[in-house]
C-alpha cells in the first residue's frame, strides 16, 4: 500500500479502469473543466494554479502558473502545447499516465488551454509511443462527441482544438524550442532566446510549454483547490511526483509519492522500492533522469525535492530515479550516459557536437584497457570546454555525468588506465579463447 | 535610436542600442573571433566562437538601483554566471566586456580543437587554404595540437555535388550554417537544409535540380573554411599566386563590382568585390561563372578580310585601308546617310563615345543605335537621364520608410543582384509592390503582388495615379514647383475611374490603392522597370513618370526611377549617344536601317559587338543587300559571317575602360592582362577607322550632339584644352577617352578617370581585422566605387510636364486568342556562355503555357506545339506553369528562340495548338 491515501496523478491504482472514458466520467471527469468554463474566469484559474504551488515536472521545475502569467496581455491566437517527447533515460512516467489515465490529461490540456486563453493546442508525443499516440486521438474523439472540445464548449462560446503531433524520434525535441521547431515542420533544434515562447514561441505566438505530469495534476486542482494541494509535499515543493524507479532495486516502477520522500523510504520502504536487488550495497543515484548529478550512498538522507536536490549540485528533473548497485563501473556508467547524449545531440552548436563526441572517444578506449595516464586531464578539460558553454541544456547535461563520474570515483579511472594493456585486454583475450 | 556606453577590454565605446558585443568590439577595433556570425546575415549563436566575459551591474531587486560597492563603482556581476556568445548578446548600458581573460581563452580554444577533432586538415590541398578563416582563427586563437587521436576522425566521402556548381567536402565542414541562411534569408532560394543530426549532420540541397539558385556562387565566398568550392575554381591555383583586378561584371545593368583573380594571363576565378552602392559583397553566378568566354579558343585572332566568300586573315593595315577607302567610297557615291552603325549596349563607355564620335564627326552620319531591330524588340523608353534616381542613392541603406515599385521587371532574370537589394529593403521593413502580368520569384519576397493582363500594365499605373488624385495623395508642394500639366492631367482622367482602370488592367482595386498609399506615404520611393514594361510601351512608362512626379519622389536621393534596359551599358549608351535621337539630325533606328538596306538607302554599316543576325534572320538578308559590311567583335559571330572585314577586339580582361550601370554609377574595370592575342580596344579600332579617314582627306565636324554645349560648365574650360587632341583621334590609352567624356558628355563632369579610381574610406563599416568575415571572400574595395552622375531631377530648376494619358485597350483578336511576350532570361545560351560552368543550365527555346491552357489545348508537359501570328508561325516544346495567367504565353528569349518569326511587335497575338505531325521522343 502507497502511503498516499489516493494518488493525484496516478489515479488508475486507486479507480479500476479509468482510462475507459465512462469510468472516468463516473468518477467525476470533465467536471472541473465544466465548473473552469461555467463559473471560473481564465485569471482565476490562473491564480488558482499560482497558489497551488505547482511547478513543472518535465525537470526545470519552474511554477506553472507563473509561467503561465508571462503571457504578453491582448496577443492571440496562443497556442498550448503539451510536451510528451519524454525520452529522459530513466524517465517512463508520462508514458504511464497516457496509457492508464488519458482522460485526466486531456482535461487537464482544456482546462489549462481555457485557463492561458488559447484555441488550440498540441500534444507533442514521442514519435515511439505511436500505441499511446492512439489512445490519446481516442481519448480526444471521445471528448469531442461529448462537446468536451470543439465549438462552444459548455454553451459559453469557448472553442478547442487538441491535436496530437507524434516527434520523429529525438531527444532534444523535448527541448521546448527544438519542440516547436519539430512541431512546425523543420529540423528539431533549439532556438535562440529571448525571446521566451511566452511571448514568440510557435508561429511566432505566445506558447506555453507544460509537461504531460503537471497538465494531469491541474483537474485535481481545480477540483479540489489549491489549499488541498498544498497539503502535499513541501513548502516551497507542493504536491505529489511520479517518480520512476529503474536500475538494481527490487521493484522498479513508477510511483506517486509527495514531493519531499526521503530518497531512502522511496528506495527502501516495502510501500515502494523494497530495497535493492540480491541486498547489494547502493553506488550511484541519479535521482533526475540522466541529465542530474549524480548521488551516492552517502546522500540516502536526502528529501526528493526541488531544493534538496539542488542543494547536493543534482536536481529533481523528470523524476527518473536511477538505482544501481556497486557491481557496476562508474566508468561504464559515465560512458553509456554520454553515449546517449552523443547519440542525441542535434549537431547545432560546436561543444555539444563534437564535445560529446571526443568524451565518448575517450571514455571507450578506458573502458576497453586502453585508457592513458593523460586522459584524465584530458576529460577534465574537455568537460569543462563544453560546461556553460552550450547553446542549449542537452550538452550542459553531458557533463554531468562524467563530472559526476570523475569527481565521486576519481579511483576508478585511475585503476582502468593503471591496468591498461594488461587488466581488461587479457580479461578480454581469456574470454574469446 | 539611443545610444549605449559600454566598456570592452578596458576600452569606452558608444553604439546604437541593439548593437550586438560583436559588432560593438569591431567599431572598437576589437576581434572577436567568430565562425557562424557574418555581418550580412542573422546572428545564430551556434558556433560558440565569439563566448566572452558580460559583466553587468548588480541591480537591487527592491530598489531597482545599481548596487554600489565599497569602492564607490557598480558592484559587477558575470551575466548568467558563465560566458555569452557575443554575436547573440545585445549591448547594455554600463556593461563591460572582457574578451581576452584567461577564461574566454580556455573557451576559444576549446571551440578550435573541437572543431577540428574532426577536420581533416588537409590544407594544403584545400582551395581555402592561405585565406581561411579557420586556419587563420586557429594559428591566432587555437591549440598547436590536437588531443584528439586522428584514428578516431569521422570520414565522409571526400566531395559531393551539392549542385553542378558547388561542391561540399563534409569533412571540412564546422556546420556554422552560413550558407544556408544565405540562401534562406539573402537569397531568397530555401534550396540548402540540414539532414541527420549530431556529428552526422550535413548540408544537403533539397531542389531539384541541385543548388537550384542563381546566386549559388556566394555560399563559398562566406563559407569560413574549404567545406564549399566552385567547380569553377576548384584545385586550379593557389589563392597566394592570385592577382586579383578590380572589374566590373560586363552581364547586366547592375554593374557588380568584381575582381578578376589572374595568374599570370589566365583567369583562374571571378570574386565579388564589395561596394555598397552596387552590390554589396554578393555576385549572382552568371558573373561569377561567365567569363570564361574570354579564354575561349574560338576568339577572332587577326582582322579578316572578305575574298569570294571566304574571310581570309589580312594584317591590321589592310583591313582599316579597305574599311577607310570603301567607307569613303560610299560616302561619295550615296552620301553620309547611306551609312550606319550598331554598337552593342554591352560595350564600355570609351567605345561607344568613340564609336558614335567617328560616325557623327568623321563619317558624318547621325544612323547610330545600340538596339537589334529585331520586330519584337521593345522601343527603349528612358527616365533614366531625365528622372533618374537621385544622386548618392544607396539601395543597401534602405528599409522601413520606402517604398518600391517593381514594374513589368523579372529582376532575377534581367538584373539577378536587384533581387538581393529588393529582398533587404523588404526585410529591413521597407514596402514592396511588385506589378508583372505573370508570376517571378520576387514575388517570394514579402511584397504586394498586382498581376495585370499582359499589355494593360499602363492600366495600373493609371489607377495608381487616380488614387493619388482621389485620395489627395499629391505631393503638392513638389507638385507646385516642378511639375506642369496636372490640371491637364485630372481632366485627362476625368470620365475613368480607379475601380474601371484597375477593371482594364484586371486588377484587385484594394490592392491597387494600397500600393498607392504606400508609395505616395514612404518618406523614399523607387520606380524599377524593365523589359515587360518597354514592351508595354509609353503609355505605361509616361504614366510611371507622372507617377514619381506627382509623388515628389525625384530630385533627391534615395528616390526616383531606375530603368532595367537590356545590356551592361545600355545606359552609357544613351548617354554617349549612340542612339538615333541623340544629336541635332535625327537618324535611322536599328529596324529602319534594315528596311533602308534592303532599299538600297543605306549601303555600308559597322556593327560592334553585337549580333542581330543570330536574333533576326532577317537581318541577314539587310546586311547581304550592303555594299560594305565591318564587324567588330570577339567572336566570329553569324552576323561576322556576312561582313566584309572583321575586326578582333580585346574582351573586358585586355583592357581597361568604363561602364555606367542602371543606377547611372560610372564604375572603372582594369585591365587583369595583357590584351588577348595582341588584340585593341574597341576605342581603338574606331581610334584607327578614324585616323585612316582623316589621312585619306576626310575633314571631321565639329561636335554634333553630346557635345553640342550641355557639357557640365565647370568642366569647358577642359573641352576647349581637349578639343585639339579630339580633332587628331590622338588618344593613347583609356582614360584619354574617358577624361574626354567627362569633359563632353552632359553630366559625366564628375567622372574623370582619376575620380573614378577613388575609394571611400572607411569603407561601410569595415574596421581593423575584418579578415575573419572577409577573407578570401570578397575583396575590399580599394580601385574606386565609381561615381554617380546626376540626373536632370537633381537640378532643384528642372521642371517637367506629366504626360500620362489613357490608352485604348490592346486590341483582342479571335484568330489570334493567345498573348506572346518575350520572358528575358540570364541563362539565355549567347555568346558570353562559351565554356562556362554554367552551360547545362542554359535556356533552351521553349514556350511556357497555363496548365488549363494546354489541357484545353491537349498540349502535355515537353510536348510540340506550333504557333502561329500574322507574320508567320513556330515550332517549339511546350513547359506548363500552373501559376501563368491564363492567355498569355511566354517565349524565354534565349538563343535560337524563334521570336523574330512570329513577333509582330513586343506584344503579339499568336495563336497555339499542338504540334501532331510528328511527335519528338522527349523522353
Amino acid at each position: 500500500m502507497s502511503p498516499l491515501a489516493e494518488h493525484i496523478v496516478l489515479r488508475d491504482l486507486d479507480i479500476e479502469n479509468i482510462a475507459d472514458f465512462d469510468v472516468y466520467l463516473q468518477h467525476g471527469g470533465y467536471e472541473a473543466f465544466r465548473t473552469a468554463v461555467t463559473e471560473r474566469t481564465p485569471a482565476d484559474i490562473v491564480q488558482m494554479v499560482k497558489d497551488s504551488g505547482l511547478r513543472g515536472r518535465g525537470g526545470a521545475g519552474f511554477p506553472t502558473g507563473v509561467k503561465w502569467g508571462f503571457l504578453p496581455k491582448g496577443v492571440y491566437p496562443r497556442y498550448l502545447l503539451c510536451n510528451c517527447d519524454e525520452s529522459e533515460p530513466g524517465t517512463f512516467n508520462n508514458h504511464q499516465i497516457i496509457d492508464r489515465n488519458p482522460h485526466q490529461l486531456i482535461e487537464g490540456i482544456a482546462i489549462s488551454a481555457y485557463a492561458i486563453e488559447a484555441n488550440l493546442a498540441y500534444i507533442y508525443i514521442r514519435g515511439e509511443f505511436a500505441a499511446a499516440a492512439r489512445r490519446l486521438e481516442r481519448a480526444i474523439a471521445q471528448a469531442y462527441a461529448r462537446g468536451f472540445l470543439g465549438r462552444n464548449i459548455f454553451g459559453k462560446g469557448y472553442d478547442l482544438d487538441i491535436y496530437v503531433h507524434r516527434g520523429a524520434g529525438a531527444y532534444i525535441c523535448g527541448e521546448e524550442t527544438a519542440l516547436m521547431e519539430s512541431l512546425e515542420g523543420k529540423i528539431g533544434q533549439p532556438r535562440l532566446r529571448p525571446p521566451f515562447p511566452a511571448v514568440s514561441g510557435l508561429y511566432g505566438k505566445p506558447t506555453i510549454i507544460n509537461n504531460v505530469e503537471t497538465l494531469t495534476n491541474v483537474p485535481m486542482i481545480v477540483r479540489h483547490g489549491a489549499a488541498w494541494y498544498r497539503r502535499f509535499g513541501t513548502e516551497k515543493s507542493p504536491g505529489t511526483k511520479v517518480f520512476s524507479v529503474s536500475g538494481h532495486v527490487k521493484r522498479p516502477g513508477n510511483y506517486e509519492a509527495p514531493l519531499g520522500i526521503p530518497l531512502r523510504e522511496l528506495i527502501f520502504s516495502p510501500d515502494y522500492c523494497q530495497g535493492m536487488r540480491s541486498n547489494r550495497n547502493v553506488k550511484i543515484i541519479v535521482p533526475g533522469g540522466a541529465s542530474a548529478g549524480w548521488l551516492t550512498a552517502d546522500d540516502l538522507d536526502v528529501t526528493l525535492d526541488y531544493e534538496a536536490l539542488a542543494a547536493k549540485g543534482s536536481m529533481l528533473g523528470s523524476g527518473g530515479v536511477i538505482v544501481l548497485d556497486e557491481s557496476v563501473s562508474a566508468v561504464e556508467v559515465a560512458y553509456k550516459m554520454d553515449e546517449f547524449f552523443k547519440h542525441e545531440s542535434c549537431g547545432k552548436c560546436t561543444p555539444c557536437r563534437e564535445g560529446t563526441y571526443f568524451l565518448v572517444k575517450v571514455l571507450h578506449r578506458i573502458m576497453h584497457g586502453h585508457g592513458r595516464r593523460e586522459d584524465i586531464p584530458l576529460l577534465h578539460d574537455v568537460y569543462n570546454q563544453m560546461a556553460g558553454n552550450c547553446f542549449c541544456l542537452l550538452g550542459e547535461s553531458a557533463v554531468v555525468p562524467i563530472r559526476s563520474a570523475l569527481r565521486l570515483f576519481p579511483h576508478e579511472f585511475e585503476q582502468a588506465i593503471a591496468q591498461a594493456g594488461n587488466g581488461h585486454r587479457k580479461a578480454h583475450a581469456v574470454s574469446v579463447r | 535610436m539611443p545610444n549605449v556606453t559600454l566598456v570592452i577590454d578596458g576600452q569606452t565605446v558608444t553604439v546604437p542600442a541593439g548593437t550586438n558585443i560583436v559588432d560593438a568590439a569591431r567599431i572598437a577595433g576589437i576581434a572577436i573571433p567568430v565562425f557562424c556570425y557574418h555581418p550580412k546575415l542573422k546572428p545564430v549563436g551556434m558556433c560558440r566562437m565569439c563566448l566572452v566575459e558580460v559583466w553587468t551591474p548588480k541591480i537591487d531587486p527592491a530598489t531597482r538601483q545599481a548596487v554600489i560597492g565599497e569602492d564607490g563603482r557598480p558592484v559587477m556581476t558575470l551575466m548568467m554566471g558563465k560566458l555569452q556568445p557575443g554575436c547573440v548578446t545585445s549591448v547594455s548600458d554600463g556593461m563591460e566586456v572582457r574578451t581576452t581573460t584567461d577564461r574566454v581563452r580556455f573557451a576559444q580554444k576549446g571551440q578550435l580543437e573541437f572543431l577540428l577533432t574532426s577536420h581533416p586538415l588537409d590544407c594544403p590541398v584545400c582551395d581555402k587554404g592561405g585565406e581561411c578563416p579557420l586556419q587563420n582563427l586557429t594559428m591566432q586563437f587555437g591549440p598547436s595540437t590536437s588531443r584528439f587521436d586522428y584514428a578516431d576522425k569521422i570520414h565522409f566521402e571526400k566531395p559531393i555535388r551539392l549542385g553542378d556548381l558547388i561542391y561540399l567536402d563534409r569533412e571540412r565542414c564546422i556546420l556554422c550554417s552560413r550558407c544556408v541562411r544565405f540562401q534562406d534569408d539573402i537569397a531568397g532560394d530555401p534550396v540548402l537544409g540540414f539532414d541527420n543530426r549530431g556529428r552526422t549532420w550535413e548540408i544537403i540541397s533539397k531542389s531539384d535540380p541541385p543548388f537550384d539558385s542563381k546566386f549559388s556562387g556566394n555560399t563559398t565566398d562566406i563559407c569560413p573554411v574549404g567545406a564549399l568550392t566552385t567547380a569553377d575554381f576548384r584545385f586550379k591555383a593557389r589563392v597566394w599566386e592570385l592577382r586579383p583586378t578590380p572589374s566590373i561584371c560586363p552581364h547586366c545593368p547592375v554593374g557588380c563590382n568584381i575582381s578578376l583573380d589572374m595568374r599570370y594571363d589566365r583567369l583562374m576565378r571571378v570574386m565579388p568585390r564589395e561596394n555598397d552602392y552596387v552590390n554589396e559583397i554578393w555576385i549572382c553566378d552568371k558573373g561569377r561563372f561567365g567569363m570564361r568566354f574570354i579564354e575561349s579558343p574560338e576568339r577572332l585572332r587577326q582582322p579578316l578580310i572578305r575574298k569570294g566568300d571566304t574571310l581570309t586573315p589580312a594584317t591590321w593595315d589592310e583591313a582599316i585601308a579597305l574599311i577607310a577607302e570603301k567607307l569613303i567610297a560610299i560616302r561619295t557615291h550615296a552620301g553620309a546617310a547611306a551609312l550606319g552603325g550598331l554598337a552593342s549596349p554591352d560595350l564600355p563607355n570609351e567605345d561607344l563615345y568613340l564609336f558614335q564620335k567617328l560616325f557623327r564627326q568623321v563619317l558624318r552620319s547621325p544612323n547610330l543605335d545600340f538596339c537589334t531591330g529585331a520586330p519584337g524588340e521593345p522601343a527603349i523608353i528612358d527616365l533614366g537621364a531625365t528622372l533618374g534616381v537621385g544622386k548618392g542613392t544607396n539601395l543597401s541603406n534602405l528599409g522601413a520608410g520606402t517604398s518600391v515599385l517593381v514594374v513589368g521587371a523579372d529582376p532575377e532574370e534581367e538584373a539577378p543582384l536587384y533581387v538581393l537589394r529588393l529582398r533587404g529593403i523588404a526585410a529591413r521593413g521597407g514596402d514592396l509592390t511588385i506589378i508583372n502580368p505573370y508570376p517571378t520569384k520576387l514575388d517570394r519576397t514579402p511584397a504586394r503582388v498586382i498581376r495585370p493582363r499582359a499589355g494593360a500594365e499602363a492600366f495600373v499605373a493609371l489607377a495608381l495615379l487616380k488614387t493619388l488624385i482621389e485620395e489627395e495623395l499629391i505631393a503638392a508642394d513638389f507638385v507646385t514647383r516642378r511639375v506642369q500639366g496636372f490640371d491637364e492631367l485630372k481632366m485627362r482622367l476625368r470620365n475613368h475611374s480607379v475601380a474601371s482602370l484597375c477593371d482594364a488592367a484586371g486588377a484587385p482595386e484594394d490592392v491597387v490603392r494600397s500600393a498607392a498609399y504606400a508609395f505616395a506615404k514612404a518618406d523614399n520611393g523607387i520606380i524599377i522597370y524593365g523589359r515587360v514594361a518597354l514592351a508595354s510601351g509609353a503609355d505605361l512608362i509616361d504614366a510611371l513618370a507622372d507617377l514619381a512626379l506627382l509623388t515628389g519622389h525625384v530630385g533627391r536621393p534615395n528616390n526616383g526611377v531606375i530603368p532595367l534596359i537590356p545590356g551592361a551599358n545600355a545606359r552609357g549608351a544613351l548617354d554617349m549617344g549612340v542612339h538615333p535621337g541623340a544629336g541635332k539630325k535625327r537618324g535611322l533606328t536599328a529596324r529602319e536601317m534594315w528596311a533602308a538596306a534592303r532599299e538600297g538607302r543605306l549601303r555600308g554599316m559597322i556593327i560592334a559587338g553585337m549580333d542581330p543576325v543570330r536574333d533576326n534572320p532577317a537581318a541577314a538578308e539587310a546586311l547581304d543587300a550592303l555594299e560594305f559590311l565591318v564587324v567588330q567583335d570577339i567572336f566570329l559571330t553569324e552576323t561576322a559571317q556576312h561582313a566584309d572585314v572583321v575586326l578582333p577586339t580585346a574582351s573586358i580582361a585586355g583592357r581597361e575602360g568604363t561602364l555606367t550601370n542602371a543606377e547611372r554609377r560610372v564604375q572603372r574595370f582594369r585591365q587583369a592582362r595583357i590584351p588577348e592575342f595582341n588584340t585593341p580596344a574597341g576605342w581603338d579600332v574606331a581610334q584607327r577607322i578614324a585616323r585612316a579617314l582623316i589621312a585619306l582627306g576626310v575633314k571631321p565636324t565639329a561636335p554634333d550632339g553630346q557635345g553640342d554645349g550641355r557639357g557640365a560648365s565647370r568642366t569647358l574650360a577642359k573641352t576647349a584644352a581637349t578639343t585639339a587632341s579630339s580633332d587628331q583621334w590622338d588618344y593613347a590609352v583609356a582614360g584619354d577617352v574617358a577624361d574626354e567624356i567627362a569633359a563632353t558628355v552632359h553630366g559625366y563632369a564628375d567622372t574623370t578617370y582619376e575620380s573614378l579610381g577613388l575609394t571611400r574610406k572607411p569603407q561601410w563599416g569595415r574596421q581593423p581585422n575584418e579578415a575573419i568575415f572577409y577573407d578570401g571572400t570578397s575583396y575590399e574595395n580599394t580601385e574606386g566605387v565609381g561615381v554617380q552622375i546626376a540626373a536632370e531631377a537633381d537640378n532643384p530648376k528642372a521642371t517637367f510636364t506629366l504626360r500620362a494619358r489613357v490608352p485604348p485597350l490592346f486590341a483582342t483578336n479571335d484568330a489570334y486568342p493567345y498573348t506572346l511576350l518575350a520572358a528575358p532570361r540570364a541563362y539565355d545560351g549567347r555568346a558570353w556562355s562559351r565554356d562556362s560552368k554554367l552551360l547545362p543550365r542554359m535556356v533552351t527555346p521553349h514556350l511556357i503555357l497555363n496548365a488549363d491552357d494546354a489541357t484545353a489545348l491537349g498540349i502535355a508537359p515537353g510536348g510540340l506545339v506550333q504557333i502561329a501570328s500574322e507574320v508567320g508561325c513556330a515550332v517549339l516544346p511546350a513547359q506548363i506553369d500552373r501559376n501563368l495567367p491564363r492567355g498569355l504565353a511566354l517565349m524565354p528569349d534565349v538563343d535560337g528562340a524563334p521570336l523574330s518569326r512570329v513577333q509582330t511587335g513586343p506584344l503579339t497575338r499568336i495563336a497555339i495548338m499542338a504540334h501532331i505531325s510528328e511527335t519528338v521522343g522527349t523522353r
